[in-house]
Formats: structure tokens, C-alpha cells, sequence
């Protein structure tokens, strides 16, 4: 195998990586380090963008046409030179002869007549045009309405996000990050680009998911596992196991990031009283549409605040504050609004949702977009916020934001359920999600709730599906004639046992 | 034998003195992290190491304790 030389591109990267301020190009004493070049050349990729296909190139004996011919390559286009001393219908055949649809040129004021579109070249230390607004994924919560609400989020929160959790987490490339969360929700962004951005290693274990805690332990240690980012729910019951089996946690795990729901003051102390003082725990705070996290504060170990008295029960646990991205405002009614430029483009298709939810505030400086988060929040004395429930019914079960609506929309189109509700339920302190359904004829009670369970689960994903549900004979109803959710759960939960 | 063991098990787990022999941990409103609770305590009273694959084949009392008894 004579021939097995790295692509050329990749080659280019590598060595402006290896030597970012070594001369690249003298240009008529025009000098150019190779940072300068490589981003001289992203930028005339970005211009051409992805799969360009033939780009004619108007040359000139200079360092702007390498630029070219390395940003159509980086494109992924194929490169055509044009040489501006032919006389033009000799240049307008060769580009009709190559396909080129696009022609860079040095100078935009080149008359062409070949039916190509003409681009300038970019000059060099020209801002790359911000790819900021660019659709980077689609993530779904929960929608009222049954269907499910897609988050455009844009790349440029995701990057700015990136670069702030790099920091929150304080990663090194020596870390060893543990690959725990789903790769269907958000949260594993937070685990896979701070990680690979960084030059740390990103682990994916199936000793993880077991559900055995002392086989996921000999998995932390065997694999020398430095942070863990994980469900507040799951971080409970680790430190109940931890606490229970009198079991330590590896000395590998220097960092522990929580968050989906409120952290629970009673394992806290648990965790504070199990020799942890040297691992950094860190609850975070954050929605789909805000990407990843957006507030973050250390609740024990080095950079945690020194606390004299233990964590009781009934004590509320801080979510955190901003980080240095984050613009945040607090509404008279309590409600938490986040800014800044992490923020979703919307929801896909669905303008109403949009502007119901993304609007526009005076922070100070003149209107400025945020996303009315649907919490209630207070300002503790140390400017951490205080997670004080919800101004809708919206819940979370096993960390994932579930509307109730959203199930109920789903269990009414089964053709034998006449009037359903669904209300969030407390089984072993974890919430849990408890339907009540009234069959449009008695004589379907007593197969309907089995029934209505499996039409669930042929439609919907397993944190939709009630723990629960029962068959009753009417629901609970506010004086408005609303179905009364909380109350129907009330009337019910005893004899739902 | 194990199945009383196992049931109480589930009744402290799952808060509910309803469990019975043949009851579905999963249908009795368990769901994967109340399972980890379980499987804590069957790895302390039994020293035996189940996972979650064990468990959901496995949901009821007299399911899980003929599982242990079979892997003890």
C-alpha cells in the first residue's frame, strides 16, 4: 500500500494546528501565518457552503487564489481555474464545460456573462459570516395539545454553550467523562461537546445502565472516570446505595453534575456525610429551549460555599446562578425569563407556541428576546435562584418536562375513553404519572384501563405512559367546568392502590 | 422462603402494603429507578448481583425470588 497519505484538507488543518504562526504564504511582502491562512480559507468555504459542487476560480498570481482553491476543496467542491487573460466566450465555454454553477473572483466587479453566480473571494481576515443562526438540531418537549413540541436551537447557542460548560466544568484533557444520559434528549450535549472540544475522553460503558449501583462503581473505577453528569433522580438513589451499602464512591470522580428536578435537601446531607468533601457537586439548571444549562451553582465540595449547619429536610436546594452567558429576569408574577444569545430560534411550524412562550422584555437595554421558562422562582441571599414550582401543570417525571395535556390528548383518542385526567402522583418520592379515565360505556370498566395501557404504549414513549390508571366513574371538575386535574387525583388516589 | 422476603421488598419500595405474591412491581407503579432500590436489597439480603433485564423477565415476587434462588 504505497499510497495512504491523509487527505489533503485534513492535512492543511493539521499543520496550521501543529504550527499556527509560522509563515504560510509571503504575498508580495503581504505575510500570512498559518491561523491566518487556515481561517482565510474557512471563511471561503463558509461563503461557498457544503458541496458547492464545480467552482470556477478567476485566478491571480496570489495568496487569495490558494485560498480559494483550498476553501473549494474544504467545501467539498471541485476546482476549476478561469484564467482572467482568455478572451471571454474561450472562458465561458470552459466554465459551461465544467458545470460550474458558482465563480469565485478576487475582484466582484468582473463582468461575467457565463451563468455562474459570482462570489468574491473573502479578504483575508474577513469574519467568517456567522453560522450563528443555522438550525443545529431539533429536540421535542411535551406539547398540550398530543403532539410534541421541535426546538429549533441554532448553532451558535449550542456553540456558546459549549464553551461556557468547558468552564463550569473546569475539563481538562485528562478528564474522563462518562457517557450516561440518553442520546435522544438534550442532556448528552452537555456530556459529548464540552468533552470532545476539550480533548478529553468521552466513555460509554454498558456496565452504566444495568441498574446494578456496585457493578456501575467497579465500572467508574475500572475506567477511571473523572465526571459524571446525571439525573438528579438517579444521583437520589446513588447516594441512598452509597449511604445503605456504607460503599464509596471511586477516588477517580472529581466532579458530579446534576440536574432535571430538584435536588433533594434530605441526600444532600447524605452526600455531605459521605467523606465527598474533595468532589465538586454541582446542580445545574436549564431548559430545551435555553440549551443545556443555564444556571449552575456548586452545592458541596471545594468550590462550594462553606455551610455551618447540615442540609435539612424541607429546605429548598438553589438551582443556581446565570452563568456569565445568561441574561435572566424575574417577572412580578415570579416567573424565571432567560436571555442572551442561547436561545432557541422556536418551534418549528408552530408560530402561536412561539410568540406565547419567546418574547420580548426590557431588561434595561431596550427590548431584548427571552423564553418565559414556566418556572417560579426566588432569589436567595447569596443571588442564586430558588426553584419554586410551576405556573402551569407542566411536571417532570424521571427528570423529562411532561404536560399532562399531552397524555391526556393521547388517551382520548382511544374510541372507548369518554373523559380522561392526568395528575401528577408521589410513589416512593419520585413523581410518577396517575390517569383517571371515564369509559364512554360501563360496560367497558373493567378492561379499559389494560386497554388504554396498551394503546399508550404502541403510540407513545415510556415517560408518557401513567404508572397508573384507573377506571372511574366521573372526574373531579372546577366551578369553571374545567376538569379539575389535581382534584380528580385527590378524590381517586386512595382506592387507586 | 424468599417470596415473603421479596414481597416485602417491594412493599417497602414501592410504599404500598398491597404487594402480593404475584404482583407486578412495574405495574404497581415501579418504574427503572425504584428497581435500582430492589435490586440494592436483593444484592444485600441474597448476595446476588441482578440487573434490570433480570428484573423486568421477572416482576413479581414469585418471579424474582425463584430468579434468586436459582442464581444463589
Amino acid at each position: 500500500m504505497p499510497y495512504s497519505h491523509p487527505d489533503v484538507i485534513r492535512a492543511f488543518a493539521d499543520a496550521a494546528n501543529r504550527h499556527p504562526d509560522r509563515l504560510a504564504t509571503a504575498d508580495n511582502g503581504h505575510l500570512l501565518t498559518y491561523a491566518e491562512l487556515a481561517a482565510w480559507v474557512h471563511a471561503t468555504a463558509v461563503r461557498l457552503g457544503p458541496r458547492p459542487g464545480t467552482v470556477g476560480v478567476v485566478t491571480s498570481r496570489s495568496a487569495a487564489t490558494v485560498a480559494a482553491l483550498l476553501g473549494v476543496l474544504a467545501a467539498g467542491g471541485t476546482y476549476c481555474p478561469v484564467d482572467p487573460a482568455h478572451p471571454e466566450p474561450r472562458r465561458r465555454a470552459l466554465l459551461a464545460a465544467s458545470g460550474a454553477r458558482l465563480l469565485l473572483t478576487p475582484d466582484p466587479d468582473t463582468p461575467t456573462s457565463s451563468g455562474a453566480k459570482t462570489l468574491p473571494i473573502p479578504k483575508p481576515g474577513e469574519a467568517v459570516p456567522e453560522a450563528g443562526n443555522d438550525p443545529a438540531y431539533i429536540l421535542f418537549t411535551s406539547g398540550s395539545t398530543g403532539a410534541p413540541k421541535p426546538v429549533v436551537t441554532p448553532r451558535g447557542a449550542i456553540s456558546t454553550v459549549t464553551g461556557e460548560l468547558r468552564t463550569l466544568f473546569g475539563l481538562t484533557p485528562e478528564d474522563r467523562v462518562l457517557q450516561f444520559a440518553s442520546l435522544n434528549w438534550d442532556t448528552c450535549l452537555e456530556e459529548i461537546l464540552p468533552t470532545l472540544t476539550t480533548g478529553a475522553a468521552l466513555v460509554f460503558d454498558e456496565r452504566a445502565h444495568s441498574g446494578s449501583f456496585p457493578r456501575l462503581l467497579r465500572m467508574i473505577e475500572t475506567e477511571r472516570i473523572t465526571l459524571l453528569d446525571l439525573p438528579s433522580a438517579f444521583w437520589h438513589e446513588l447516594v441512598r446505595h452509597l449511604t445503605e451499602e456504607r460503599a464509596t464512591l471511586p477516588a477517580s470522580v472529581r466532579t458530579v453534575v446534576v440536574g432535571g428536578e430538584a435536588v433533594s435537601p434530605v441526600r444532600l446531607a447524605d452526600w455531605c456525610a459521605l467523606g465527598t468533601d474533595e468532589v465538586r457537586l454541582v446542580n445545574t439548571y436549564g431548559c430545551t429551549e435555553t440549551t443545556l444549562i443555564t444556571h449552575a451553582v456548586d452545592l458541596h465540595g471545594p468550590l462550594a460555599p462553606r455551610r455551618t449547619e447540615p442540609w435539612t429536610a424541607g429546605e429548598r436546594v438553589p438551582i443556581g446562578r446565570p452563568l456569565p452567558h445568561v441574561r435572566q429576569h424575574v417577572s412580578e408574577e415570579g416567573e424565571l425569563l432567560v436571555g442572551g444569545p442561547s436561545l432557541a430560534l422556536g418551534y418549528r411550524d408552530l408560530p402561536e407556541a412561539t410568540a406565547e412562550r419567546f418574547v420580548e422584555v426590557d431588561l434595561g437595554d431596550g427590548p431584548e428576546r427571552c423564553f418565559r421558562t414556566g418556572d417560579r422562582v426566588s432569589l436567595a441571599r447569596d443571588g442564586s435562584l430558588v426553584h419554586e414550582g410551576r405556573l402551569d401543570h407542566e411536571l417532570k417525571v424521571r427528570g423529562v418536562r411532561v404536560d399532562p395535556g399531552e397524555v391526556e390528548a393521547q388517551i382520548s383518542g382511544h374510541p372507548r375513553v369518554g373523559a380522561v385526567a392526568v395528575a401528577g402522583a408521589t410513589v416512593a418520592d419520585h413523581t410518577t404519572l396517575a390517569a383517571y379515565v371515564v369509559p364512554r360505556s360501563p360496560a367497558d370498566a373493567p378492561t379499559l384501563a389494560g386497554d388504554v395501557l396498551d394503546y399508550l404504549r404502541d403510540r407513545v414513549p415510556g415517560h408518557l405512559v401513567p404508572s397508573r390508571i384507573t377506571v372511574v366513574p366521573e372526574l373531579a371538575y372546577t366551578a369553571s367546568g374545567k376538569v379539575d386535574r389535581a382534584g380528580s387525583h385527590r378524590r381517586y388516589v386512595s382506592s387507586s392502590h | 422462603m424468599n417470596v415473603d422476603a421479596v414481597s416485602d421488598i417491594f412493599r417497602r419500595v414501592l410504599e404500598n402494603d398491597e404487594v402480593r405474591a404475584d404482583s407486578d412491581f412495574f405495574v404497581m407503579g415501579g418504574d427503572s429507578l425504584l428497581a435500582t432500590r430492589v435490586l440494592s436489597a436483593v444484592a444485600r439480603s441474597w448476595g446476588v448481583e441482578l440487573d434490570f433485564d433480570d428484573f423486568m423477565t421477572s416482576p413479581t415476587p414469585d418471579a424474582l425470588a425463584k430468579k434468586i434462588a436459582s442464581m444463589a
